[in-house]
Formats: C-alpha cells, sequence, structure tokens
C-alpha cells in the first residue's frame, strides 16, 4: 500500500476524519460519475492497495486530474492528489502506457523533432484529418486545444541570437523557461527577459530540460526521475551560488520545487538546493516588491482583465502572486476568477475519454469570462490552462508576464512579441 | 408444555472452537445443537491480533505446539482458504535481540518442518519498506493473516449445512445433572427472554474464558487462568508480511496486517474474570514502544482503536500464569477425572489449532457414546473455501468493478447497503456490534461515526418492512463480506416456521443501537485517543451531538444484553504502579 | 501592510474579518482547510443545554448568566447586540437567519426562546435561529410533517426520523421517492442533489413528484438538497409549486446549508476585498519562533510588556512564505477545528503562537466513561484563556502578545458540542474580538 515515496506522503492518509468537505468541492467529481470522489480514491482507496497485491484494485483513480482542490479544501492536510499520482503510477506499472499517454509525457521530443520543421509539424497536426486520426488511434481529443509549434524559432533560438542585447548586471537572475516557452510560446520568454532586465537583472539562461511533469502525471516515475537529476546535475552550481531560479511555467516551478522530489523520492541535496532556489516568477516579484525593489513605472492600460489563477498555485501555496502584482497596474481592472479548475489539467483534458470531462469542468470559468462583458484578453500564468481558456472563450489569453511587459512599456500584447528600442 | 430440545450433542460456545467442534460432530453424523451467549466470535476468537501461526513463534519453546502449528496452518489453508490471506510471515532479528536465539529458531523450524529460509534483510527491506532498516536477519516462514469472524462463521455454516443447529444469543444459565452425569443445559434465550431446556448425551464445554463457569455448573472445578492480552490497530496496513522478533515469546512482538489494519500484539496479563477487561495506560504505551522497534515511528501513526481477549490458559494446578503456561489443547474427561459423565472440556490451545481441538473432543466424544466415527474436518473444505485466499484489495475492485460507490455506507471499510441487510438476514443481529465482526461494519477511521446513523436508518427501513429477520436459508457464510456478491437484498421467506436459533422477536429499537454502538465504539478507542483519532472522534461528538441531539432520544431506557459490556469504564486511568 | 489577518475560515475567522473589513481595515483570511461550518446543521445555535442538565434550555440568552465564568458568552458583554449584527450579514447575503418564516429577526432579547427543529435522526434539536430553509420544520407548528426521503440516498432516513418525531408528539409520516427524480447521477450526495436543484427544471420535476403524496394540511420535510447556490429561489420555487410549507432537514456532512452560508460569505468578504486563501497552513511565527517548544509555559510569559507578532509564515511548496500584519486573530478551532494538536502523552498544545491552554495534561483526566455523557469529557472544555478583550492571556490574565486575539472554539471553559453554541459562540466572540482589534488598529497610530 506505500509505494516507495510512502515516507513523504503516505502518512498522510491517516489524517483524514472522512469528512467529505474534498468530494464536496471536487469540480471533476461535480460533472461526472466516473471520478467517484477524492477522498474515495484517495486516503480511503488508499488503505486497500498494497505493495505487490495480485493487481491494481481500482482504476477510477485514473479520473483524478491532479487539480488539487482537494488538498486546499481538506482541513486536515490529506495529501490527496498526490496520494492518487501514487496511485496511478502503480497502475501504470502494472498495466504498461497507452501510447498516447507515452507521446503526451513527451512535451519536449516532440518539440525537437518538431523544430526540424515546424510548419510542416503544424500542418500534419492541426487539420482535422490527422486530429481525428489521432483520437482514433490514441485517444487524443479531437477538439483539444492542442499548441501549435513556435514557427519563429525556438525560445533558445532567440536567447543566442540576441546574446549582445542582453543586460548585463552584478545582479543575476537565472530562467527556467520550460518546454512550452522554448517551443511552443517564446514570446513568454522573451516578456520574462523584459521583465526581468527591467529590474535590473542580467539573465541566464543555462541548459535545461524538461521538468519531467507529463511524465508523473502519467506516472511514468523512472522515466521522470532521469529528466529530474539531470536538471538538477545542470542547475544546482547557480543555487550553491546564491541565484535564484524564476520560472514562467507555474508548473514547471512547481516540479522542481515539490513534484518530482516527492513523487521520485527525490531529497538529496541537489534536488534540495534547486527546489529551494526555484520561484514562480511572479512569487519572485512579489517578494521583490515587498521588499521595495520593484521598478513600479507602469504605463496606464485601461483593460477589464479576467484573470485566472492556473491550479499549480494551488500546490505552490503562495496565494497568488500575479494577481498581486497585476493589481498594481493602473487602469487595469483585474477580475478575479473563483472558478476551481479550467478543466485541462496538464494533459487530462487531451484524453478522448476526459475531454468533455475537461470542458465540464471548466464551464465555470468560461462563463465567468462570458460574464465579465466584451473583453479583449483573459490572463494565466499556466500554458496549457490559457489554450484551454482560449478553446473555451474563443478569448485570446495571456500570461500575466506579458501584461506586466506590456505595463512596462517593454511589449506587444497583440503582436506577442517585445517592442525593439 | 415447557420447551426442550433433544440432541445427540451439546456444544457450548460460539468461538473457533465451539463451531469446529459442532462442524467436526455434525459431518460423523451426530445431532447437534450449538449455544451461544451472545453473537458467534464475540469472546477471545473475535478478539486476537488474526495470526495464523507457521509454528515458528513456537519452535523453541514448545515443539510439540509448533507442530500443531504448522499441521492445521496447512489443513487450514485449504479448508478455510477464504477467511485467509496469505501473507507470509517474518522473523526479524532487531538491534536488541541478542544471542543464539535465532539460529536455535532455525534449527528448530528445520527440525519441526517448519519451511523457514533465512533471507537477505536487502530483499525484506524491499518488500516491507518500513521495516527497521537496523535488522540484521530476517527468516521467512508461511505466516498468515486470519479472519476469525469469517472463520467462525463458516464453520458455524457449513455445520448448519451438516444438520447443526447454532443458537447464538443462547446463555447458558445450568447444566443439567443427573446422577452424577451431565444429560444437558437449562439455556436463557437472552433476545426473546424464553427458557428451556436442551438434552444431550453429550455436553462439550468449548466456552473458551469461561469454561471454568460452566464447569462449575457441574460442581466441577476447571481451573482457567485468563490471561488478557491487548492489541492495538493502526489506521493503515503498515506492513503487508506478518513480522515477528525473533526472540522467546513476549509483549508487542507481533505485527499482524489484517485486512485494513496492521494489529501489534500482545500484553499477557492475569486477570480474575473474562469480562470487562480494561486496557491500561501502560500497555498502550508499551505496544507502541515495541511496535517502533519493528516499524520505526508506528507511535506516531493513527492508532484506530484498542481492544483485549483472553487466553483461556489451563493448567492443572496453579503454579504461575502467563506465557509460561502450556499453549497445547487441553481435553478434559470429567467422567475420568471428576466422576461427571456425558460432559468433556476442551480448552487451551491456540486460535491456528482450533480444528485439531474440535478433532480430539469429538473423537472422545465418539469414545464415550462408543461409536467409531472418523473425524473428516481436514479433508473438507467448508462452503465458500473454493474462492481461494482473499487479498486486501478485494473490496475495492469489486466495488468499482460493479459500480458500486454510491451504496457504500461504511465508507471506510467499503461496507454496501446489501451487505448489511444479507448479514442482518444471515444471522441474528441484535446490535450493530454483531454486524461489525460479520462485515467489519465501522472498524475503519472514523469508527462509527459516519455508518452508524447509515446502518441505524437501514436497520429501521428493513424492519418498517418486515425484512429485519434472519433468515435459515439464508444461513450462507461464503459471501458475507463481499460487496460484489451481494448486489441484491436476499429475499426472506416469512412463512418459515420459527426456528428457535432465530430470535422472534421484535427489532431492535433504532434508537437502541444507536446509542449501544456508539458507546461500543468508543470502549475501543477511548483508551487510544489522541491527535488525529482524537479530532475524529470530535468530529463524530459533532454529528451525534450538535447535529443529531442523539443523546435526546426516545427509549432511553432500554438496554440490549450486550449494553452493560459496552459500558465499562475504557477511559485512561492513572497506572496504579506509576 | 495588512491590518489583520486572521487565521481561520470557519464562522468565528469569517465573521471576524467581515466585521473588521467593513470597519476599514484590510483584511486577510488565511487557513489550512475549510472549517466546522461544513459539518453542522447551518442554524444559529447559542446554547441548546446545560452541562449536567437534561432538557433543552428555553430561553438561551438567559441562560447564560447560568453559565461558568470564564464562559465566552460571558466575555462578550452584548450578545444579542452581536447576534443581531449576525443576523443583518445573512440578511446582506441572501441566506436571511429567522426564527418565524418570513419575518425578519429584529429583536432578540433575553426572552427569546430556542426553536426546536427536526434532527435527521428525528430528535427534538434546539436552535435559536435557522436558514428560512429550515423553519418550516418548527415544531411548535402544529401540522403533521411528511418526511420524504430518496430510495438509496445513505445520509437521510425519512421512516426513522418520522417515527422519532411521532413518539415524542411531533406527527410526521415518512414517504420516498426515486432518486431518479432530482439527479440523473448514479452517485449522489445531498450536495449532488443540490447542484442539481439549482435548475429551475429539476424543482419542476419533484414537485410534480411530490405533490401525490401530500395529504392536506401536512407540511413536507425533504434532506437538506434544494439549490446550492440557488437556495432562495429553489426554496420559493417549490413552496409556490407545492402550495405548503416546504423545509430542510440537515444531513450527515458535508452540511448543504453550512456549505452555502459558507460559499455566500466568502462571495461577500470578497466583495470587501478580503481574500480568503485556504491550503495554507501555519508553521512558525514571528522571528523563526517555531511552535515545536511545547512546553507549558509560553516563552514570553516572563517578559515585562507583551511582545508584538510581526509575521506567520505558512508551509509552501520550498521556503515558507510570511504574512505579515499589525492584528492577528487566531480562530483555528479547538480539537475539532485542527486547532489544537494532542498526542499520547497527554499533551494538548496550540502550534501556532504555543498559548498556554486549560486542557488538562494527562489523558487520564481527559475523558468520562460514557461517551454520551451529560457532563462531556472535560479535554473539550480546555482550551485558550483570554482577556475580556479575547486576548490571550497568561495565568496571572496578562496578554501574553500585543496583537494577538483569539476566538471561536479554540477558547477556554465551554464545550461547544456538549451545549449546542458552536455556531453562536463563533459568531459572538469572532464578531466580539474583531471589534477589540479595530478599536485597537485604530487607536494604533
Amino acid at each position: 500500500m506505500h509505494t516507495k515515496s510512502w515516507h513523504s506522503v503516505g502518512p498522510s492518509l491517516d489524517a483524514c476524519i472522512k469528512c467529505n468537505i474534498c468530494t464536496s468541492y471536487c469540480p471533476v467529481t461535480a460533472v461526472t460519475d466516473l471520478f467517484p470522489g477524492p477522498k474515495y480514491v484517495g486516503p480511503q482507496a488508499q488503505r486497500f492497495r498494497e505493495n505487490g497485491q495480485p493487481h491494481s484494485p481500482d482504476h477510477s483513480v485514473d479520473y483524478c486530474s491532479g487539480c488539487r482542490v482537494c488538498n486546499e479544501v481538506c482541513p486536515t492536510g490529506v495529501k490527496i492528489a498526490e496520494l492518487n499520482a501514487r496511485a496511478r503510477a502503480q497502475i501504470v506499472a502494472e498495466n504498461g502506457l497507452p501510447l498516447r499517454n507515452r507521446l503526451l509525457g513527451r512535451n519536449e521530443t516532440l518539440g525537437k523533432l518538431a523544430q526540424i520543421a515546424p510548419r510542416l509539424a503544424n500542418l500534419s497536426l492541426h487539420n482535422p484529418v490527422s486530429r481525428v486520426l489521432a483520437e482514433k488511434v490514441m485517444g487524443i481529443a479531437r477538439h483539444a486545444p492542442l499548441p501549435r509549434f513556435s514557427e519563429s524559432g525556438t525560445f533558445g533560438d532567440w536567447f543566442q541570437r540576441t546574446q549582445h542585447e542582453r543586460l548585463k548586471s552584478d545582479k543575476k537572475a537565472v530562467y527556467f523557461h520550460g518546454c512550452a516557452t522554448m517551443y511552443y510560446e517564446p514570446f513568454v520568454g522573451k516578456a520574462a527577459v523584459a521583465v526581468l532586465e527591467h529590474n535590473g537583472y542580467e539573465v541566464i539562461v543555462p541548459p535545461q530540460n524538461c521538468c519531467g511533469l507529463p511524465l508523473l502525471s502519467n506516472g511514468e516515475f523512472d522515466e521522470a526521475a532521469k529528466y529530474h537529476s539531470n536538471n538538477v546535475n545542470k542547475m544546482r552550481i547557480y543555487a550553491q551560488a546564491g541565484l535564484d531560479i524564476v520560472g514562467t511555467s507555474t508548473s514547471c516551478t512547481l516540479t522542481l520545487k515539490e513534484e518530482a522530489p516527492e513523487l521520485l523520492d527525490a531529497f538529496d541535496e541537489g534536488s534540495n538546493q534547486l527546489k529551494m532556489a526555484t520561484w514562480d516568477i511572479f512569487e519572485w516579484l512579489r517578494e521583490r516588491y515587498e521588499a521595495g525593489e520593484l521598478k513600479t513605472d507602469f504605463r496606464r492600460m485601461e483593460m477589464v482583465l479576467p484573470y485566472h489563477a492556473p491550479c499549480q498555485y494551488r500546490a505552490h501555496r503562495v496565494g497568488k502572486p500575479a494577481l498581486d502584482i497585476l493589481r498594481l497596474i493602473p487602469g487595469v481592472d483585474v477580475r478575479e476568477s473563483h472558478a476551481r479548475c479550467c478543466g485541462i489539467a496538464g494533459t487530462y483534458g487531451y484524453k478522448a475519454e476526459k475531454y468533455q470531462i475537461g470542458m465540464d469542468v471548466g464551464a465555470e470559468l468560461f462563463d465567468f469570462v462570458a460574464e465579465q462583458g466584451d473583453v479583449a484578453l483573459t490572463a494565466c500564468d499556466s500554458e496549457t490552462c490559457r489554450w484551454q481558456l482560449e478553446h473555451g472563450t474563443d478569448k485570446p489569453s495571456r500570461h500575466p508576464i506579458e501584461i506586466l511587459a506590456a505595463a512596462y512599456g517593454l511589449y506587444e500584447l497583440n503582436g506577442r512579441d517585445v517592442v525593439h528600442s | 408444555m415447557t420447551k426442550h430440545l433433544d440432541t445427540n450433542i451439546l456444544v457450548i460456545g460460539g468461538g473457533a472452537t465451539g463451531t469446529a467442534v459442532a462442524w467436526d460432530a455434525s459431518l460423523r453424523g451426530f445431532k447437534v445443537v450449538l449455544v451461544e451467549r451472545r453473537d458467534l466470535t464475540q469472546g477471545t476468537t473475535g478478539r486476537f491480533h488474526g495470526l495464523l501461526h507457521s509454528g515458528g513463534r513456537y519452535a523453541v519453546k514448545d515443539p510439540h505446539g509448533a507442530r500443531e502449528c504448522i499441521q492445521e496452518n496447512r489443513i487450514l489453508r485449504r479448508t478455510h482458504a477464504h477467511c485467509i490471506e496469505d501473507t507470509g510471515g517474518f522473523f526479524v532479528v532487531t538491534p536488541e535481540d541478542e544471542g543464539d536465539y535465532p539460529d536455535r529458531f532455525k534449527a528448530a523450524c528445520d527440525e519441526i518442518g517448519i519451511p523457514c529460509a533465512e533471507i537477505p534483510v536487502r530483499e525484506a527491506l524491499r518488500r516491507e519498506p518500513l521495516l527497521n532498516p537496523r535488522l540484521s536477519r530476517v527468516f521467512e516462514v508461511p505466516d498468515g493473516s486470519a479472519d476469525s469472524f469469517l472463520a467462525a462463521h463458516a464453520t458455524a455454516d457449513a455445520a448448519r449445512r451438516a444438520g447443526a443447529q447454532i443458537l447464538t444469543y443462547h446463555e447458558v444459565t445450568n447444566l443439567i445433572v443427573d446422577n452424577q452425569r451431565v444429560v444437558g443445559a437449562q439455556v436463557y434465550n437472552v433476545a426473546t427472554g424464553e427458557t428451556f431446556a436442551i438434552h444431550a448425551a453429550m455436553t462439550v464445554n468449548a466456552a473458551g474464558a469461561w469454561t471454568g463457569k460452566i464447569a462449575a455448573m457441574a460442581g466441577i472445578e476447571v481451573l482457567i487462568l485468563p490471561s488478557k492480552g491487548t492489541m492495538i490497530a493502526v489506521n493503515h496496513r503498515v506492513v503487508n508480511t506478518v513480522i515477528n522478533r525473533c526472540k522467546l515469546p513476549a509483549d508487542g512482538d507481533i505485527l499482524v496486517p489484517s485486512h485494513t489494519v496492521a494489529v501489534i500484539g500482545t500484553t499477557s496479563v492475569e486477570v480474575a474474570d473474562p469480562e470487562p477487561l480494561r486496557i491500561e495506560t501502560w500497555e498502550v504505551e508499551k505496544m507502541l514502544a515495541e511496535g517502533n522497534k519493528l516499524v520505526p515511528g508506528l507511535s506516531q501513526m493513527r492508532i484506530l482503536r484498542a481492544w483485549a481477549g483472553v487466553r483461556p490458559l489451563f493448567q492443572e494446578t496453579y503454579t504461575g500464569g502467563g506465557r509460561d503456561v502450556t499453549r497445547k489443547l487441553a481435553l478434559l474427561d470429567h467422567e475420568a477425572r471428576e466422576g461427571v459423565a456425558g460432559f468433556l472440556t476442551i480448552t487451551g490451545g491456540k486460535w491456528t489449532t482450533f480444528r485439531l481441538m474440535a478433532e480430539a473432543a469429538v473423537d472422545k466424544v465418539c469414545e464415550k457414546l462408543e461409536v467409531k466415527r472418523p473425524c473428516r474436518t481436514a479433508d473438507t473444505p467448508v462452503p465458500g473455501a473454493e474462492q481461494g485466499h482473499y487479498w486486501l484489495g478485494h473490496r475495492l475492485h469489486e466495488v468499482e468493478e460493479q459500480h458500486l460507490q454510491s451504496e457504500l455506507i461504511c465508507e471506510c471499510e467499503l461496507v454496501t447497503r446489501a451487505m448489511l441487510e444479507n448479514a442482518v438476514k444471515r444471522n441474528p443481529t441484535l446490535t450493530l456490534d454483531d454486524l461489525r465482526r460479520d462485515v467489519r461494519l465501522g472498524k475503519g477511521p472514523c469508527q462509527g461515526g459516519f455508518c452508524t446513523y447509515r446502518a441505524v436508518g437501514i436497520l429501521h427501513e428493513m424492519a418498517q418492512a418486515g425484512a429485519y429477520r434472519p433468515d435459515a436459508d439464508a444461513w450462507d457464510a461464503a459471501f458475507l463480506q463481499s460487496p460484489g456478491k451481494n448486489r441484491e437484498p436476499l429475499s426472506v421467506n416469512r412463512d418459515r416456521n420459527t426456528d428457535y436459533s432465530l430470535p422472534n422477536t421484535a427489532p431492535p429499537s433504532p434508537n437502541l443501537l444507536l446509542r449501544d454502538f456508539l458507546q461500543e465504539r468508543w470502549k475501543g478507542i477511548a483508551p487510544i485517543l489522541w491527535g488525529k483519532q482524537l479530532r475524529q472522534e470530535r468530529l463524530d461528538e459533532l454529528i451525534y451531538l450538535s447535529l443529531m441531539n442523539a443523546d435526546h432520544l426516545p427509549d432511553a431506557e432500554l438496554t440490549s444484553p450486550s449494553s452493560d459490556f459496552y459500558h465499562y469504564d475504557a477511559t485512561p486511568q492513572e497506572d496504579a504502579n506509576a | 501592510m495588512l491590518d489583520l489577518l486572521v487565521i481561520g475560515a470557519g464562522l468565528t475567522g469569517l465573521t471576524a474579518a467581515y466585521t473588521a473589513a467593513k470597519s476599514g481595515l484590510r483584511v486577510k483570511v488565511i487557513a489550512k482547510g475549510l472549517g466546522a461550518m461544513h459539518w453542522g446543521a447551518g442554524t444559529l445555535d447559542i446554547l441548546g443545554y446545560l452541562p449536567g442538565e437534561e432538557g433543552a434550555v428555553k430561553r438561551p440568552l438567559a441562560a447564560i448568566s447560568q453559565l461558568p465564568d470564564g464562559h465566552p458568552y460571558r466575555l462578550a458583554g452584548d450578545v444579542a447586540g452581536v447576534l443581531a449584527t449576525f443576523v443583518a450579514l445573512t440578511e446582506e447575503i441572501g441566506l436571511p437567519f429567522q426564527r418565524e418564516v418570513g419575518r425578519r429577526l429584529t429583536q432578540i432579547n433575553a426572552d427569546s426562546e430556542n426553536l426546536l427543529l427536526p434532527s435527521p435522526v428525528g430528535a427534538a434539536r434546539p436552535a435559536f435561529a435557522a436558514p428560512v430553509g429550515q423553519l418550516g420544520g418548527d415544531l411548535s407548528r402544529p401540522e403533521p410533517m411528511l418526511i420524504v426521503g430518496f430510495t438509496g440516498l445513505r445520509d437521510f432516513y425519512p421512516q426513522l426520523i418520522a417515527e422519532n418525531l411521532t413518539r415524542q408528539g411531533y406527527p410526521a409520516r415518512a414517504a420516498f421517492l426515486p432518486l431518479a427524480v432530482v439527479s440523473g447521477r448514479r452517485d449522489n450526495t445531498a450536495v449532488s442533489i443540490a447542484r442539481e436543484l439549482d435548475n429551475p427544471d429539476q424543482r419542476q420535476k419533484l414537485a410534480q413528484a411530490l405533490r401525490p403524496l401530500l395529504k392536506p394540511g401536512e407540511r413536507v420535510g425533504l434532506p437538506a438538497i434544494l439549490g446550492l447556490d440557488d437556495h432562495m429561489q429553489a426554496l420559493a420555487d417549490l413552496q409556490g409549486l407545492m402550495g405548503t410549507a416546504v423545509f430542510e432537514i440537515p444531513t450527515l456532512p458535508p452540511s448543504v446549508p453550512g456549505m452555502r452560508l459558507f460559499r455566500a460569505l466568502e462571495e461577500r468578504l470578497q466583495r470587501l476585498g478580503v481574500r480568503v486563501e485556504v491550503g495554507m497552513e501555519v508553521t512558525g511565527a514571528n522571528r523563526g519562533w517555531r511552535p515545536e517548544t511545547r512546553d507549558s509555559q509560553s516563552p514570553i510569559s516572563n517578559l515585562q510588556s507583551p511582545i508584538s507578532i510581526e509575521w506567520v509564515e505558512t508551509e509552501t511548496s520550498a521556503r515558507p512564505l510570511k504574512h505579515r500584519a499589525r492584528a492577528f486573530l487566531l480562530a483555528t478551532g479547538g480539537i475539532l477545528g485542527g486547532g489544537f494538536e494532542s498526542d499520547v502523552n497527554g499533551r494538548v498544545w496550540e502550534p501556532i503562537f504555543n498559548l498556554p491552554l486549560t486542557a488538562p495534561q494527562k489523558r487520564s483526566g481527559w475523558f468520562r466513561p460514557a461517551f454520551l455523557d451529560p457532563q462531556g469529557h472535560p479535554v473539550f472544555n480546555g482550551g485558550v484563556a483570554v482577556s475580556p478583550d479575547f486576548r490571550p492571556v497568561d495565568g496571572a490574565g496578562r496578554p501574553l502578545f500585543a496583537n494577538v486575539w483569539a476566538a471561536g472554539g479554540l477558547l477556554a471553559n465551554f464545550d461547544p458540542i456538549l451545549e449546542r453554541s458552536l455556531s453562536g459562540t463563533a459568531v459572538v466572540t469572532g464578531m466580539a474580538a474583531a471589534q477589540a482589534i479595530v478599536e485597537h488598529v485604530k487607536c494604533e497610530p
């Protein structure tokens, strides 16, 4: 009943007092009978699982989206979502992994391949025929919001290319871009670099690879462990040097901070150094602000901005730092979404059998956006949530760092590129 | 006319031994009546850690007993397969266990024929990651984890099918002695208040810890040393293998995975009476301290419950108690010993050897009745054994496969509504505690917090529908605990003539059922209430006081036959010797 | 910087945050998880029983004088006034608490009597006021009750309720409807059905199915399922369709009435600019002073003047997060709410500020032999002793900190579950403490 990382999470099942608050707030249970609820698949089912059992007794845990509403509302601190992630890993270990999940778990490999000919890759991925095929053959939902590969080169290319323009400074910050920024949305990285430099930081982009989260959420723990230890090896020297490592992907930073160490039993010194040096970029900016170090030379921006804090913030447990900072920008009327989840939940909403559940879960958010009137943009920190948000609302969505960069006059929100001074 | 029953053999006691005597005797063609003062397994059978011994524990000290264990272990794995989880067992050497005991242990196992293999500590830790990493040696033996509730039901079921009558809630008030011969017993039906006589050619006293009291009714002194053993259950499995300390048996040296929990036991304390059994603070602390030696951090885990059972240790003359008294079975021929014919006592022994004890007793019955009928139990699986051993996940698996989530009444232990209803029909039910023994109702973390109310509501609905009554045809214990095999409520034959075994009384007051079970659960949690379990208890209080106002319901004056047993003071006291 | 950081998102914390924010303070609420509001009946329970006494309290406000010194109500002073503020708040959030259907509750005084409402097991539970949805069940009303359940719904037993009510002199009978009437789902809880009944079509279906069951003159009792976000309309619709009083009986946790109240209060707070951040576990306070030191003596009690807390920190995915504020209100609840911890050695402690507790510090002093002992269990009577302005005090009655207050279930000298005062004491002490904090903050430069 305890998987290998029992010590960090397992004992928390003992805290459950069966009160079912988690089930009452679970956005997935609310829309489908296929998921009997966090308490049932979490601390309750866990008492019926063991190592070396004849076979995995349960399967409905696979419908947990990992949004962590349960962790947040639990009055006793049960790490329900983590228990579920482990249970899923055990099912994977037993049943093997479908090709679909193998693919969804390998963002980085896909990105690298696509960059050989990104336009062709987009064309072949984004036409209706191939989407139907992908659904039939692999179970990737045909309507799910697959991202488009960057056709103007990767973030890495840009950073290399503009090396001579980059700010040199005694104050340095390390940037973890993650796969989405690298291959799909290099402009998010550009905005981040612009904001950091504007505040006087020299940006270091060290060699790095996928954080491993897509693998973790599909239960491929062994593979994820390799990714994680690569990242530790590549980046711990910066942590040791006392530099902060900031990331724009809330899921990547979460993985470096907590998910990977906890799920993979990576409690070694290097993992810990990386963990303690890693920040979500807005968590970090808020610290700068509270220390009086953040530049607030914002331009006034007249806009109503529905903002949805992604589920990963729930796991970061740092509140809503992007909201705190966006509210500093004059003219921006930030409307905070209280929707529980957009429904995509990483790779969850891409799976054919879960696509509709994801859309039903997201309805709360889509309705919220609709209620805000005719807005031009929405904002959300996580890339997959933004894609889902765009898919569910037909409105463009931006990373808050893009908004902030724009407020500094460094970024063009429509063209999604840094302003060349 | 005064009611009476005539039978060949009257068995007193509805524990493992008594049910096995009934089974064995009815298989040999005797007409059998078994009486039990409360529910099956309410005595020691339902209050131990559930260890199916390989014999390893007794190999050094009591080779004869150990030999009996391994022999019976092999038999029960066939005859009662579905009542056993094949966990295997480890004997582990901790840093505190010094000396040559491990080598003597291994040699003794080899000598007796107990399969025993030393395995690398690393391998043991791989299989049981929470074990103390400082173990120096580990031996693997064929221990197992037994469901003694299900086993007794299965045995009783087998006996019933072979013609025996099983009368629960029938208390022996006196033995009928005629001219130095026990010819039966006066019996009081505690459910109906009826009293009647059972006449029998032979009476077998299998009353466990109450053996001495029964024998005294025939003017016979049987010196039983009730030795209390206290156990505590940890909220989750902790280990999936039985863990024994590799040393001479002592307090707190066994950790048994039992369904969803792990049980650490036991103490050994001489007590005057089999009931009530107070759990002392030092016993709890001792179990936790010893548990920590097997699984570091065990004492910090959530403890669900504590309970105590009595070993019915027999000694010819008193020389000392506890672990030094033999654990061998004791068959007392009272005709030979005291000149009282028609009366045998079978006692001592261990749960693992219950079948053997019955065999010995019924052999003696045959001898007394001068018939030759060989024992058949060793080769006759009880109904349900064909399912094979159970595994921890079976309930969850069945609930998942058949989508029974919405049927769950006891969510902690995955008890469905139909399991509950059918258990009522399968077995006389006067308290929810009876259902706890039958289907594990209320045995999980919330200790009845949610399911007490639900079960009371359901039993009340059954009563309103006229469906609250046991039915002899429904007495199928094979699937008692299976969510998947209890999809539908059993239909009850309402026109059946009343069987003595099935109390034809009004169903218990729902308010009494509720109060009784809340107090019954309280008795077992009060000794271990701190930390997370204390918070759970407070939530349970909120439910039954703030929300339900259950302390202001009608029927406050009613009691059940078990109310007194639930009501002794189980709260922690200052240790007298502290 | 915040004026007030409230720790705890139960009824105490939320009503305190409301009071403070209404007075212009900048307030934030943080909590480890959601609170006991989600477990109870969702009524305003001031005082139902006096410890050791058999009968229910008739006039709770008058009975306060019989409570021991140091009982939270005795500290709060104007209990009726505070309660009136709370009732006004319930009206503000659209879930009005009343004592009589359709009549705004404006008079609260020593003569006000407890209501008796049907409990989920059919007992008559005392409550002072209730959301209008439960008031139709007022047992002083003469109409017989039809208690309607749903076949297969595990958290509601109409026959049991009806039988017990009838035996106590409140005529009631039971009926069942198939779950399919209100739900297309296989798995149903009170919460999921309540969501279904947010949809007007489902209310129609329910009314249609109910109508043939009803006899003239009867009122209808249902489990608390009449809508989650649209409760008042659901209730009005159903009563309109049925042409009779329809009322809710609370169910096993999670409590739909409690969940409604929580969500409405949270929304109200948001509109006041108060963020309620759940999932935040406080692990330390001030200069890294950690709660692990569990001495019975507070480490600062021997200082001349009480020190101020600068910040508390919460556990995150990496480094702790600091929350600075001028004042802190501890509203984490007692053992029930998770505000206290306890261990095998009989220690009970408050882990955030290490406040001294009055609970017996050995397990042998914690319990009475019967679970339902009318005196309750001593361990639950212990808690944080506070000054008349709700500041935790040391043994000599001196405040331990300059800027820490405490309210709700963690207070000493009462057992809110035993005396049925859980929501009443939460509201009264929460709001009273917040008043004290407002005065404090406004006086400070």
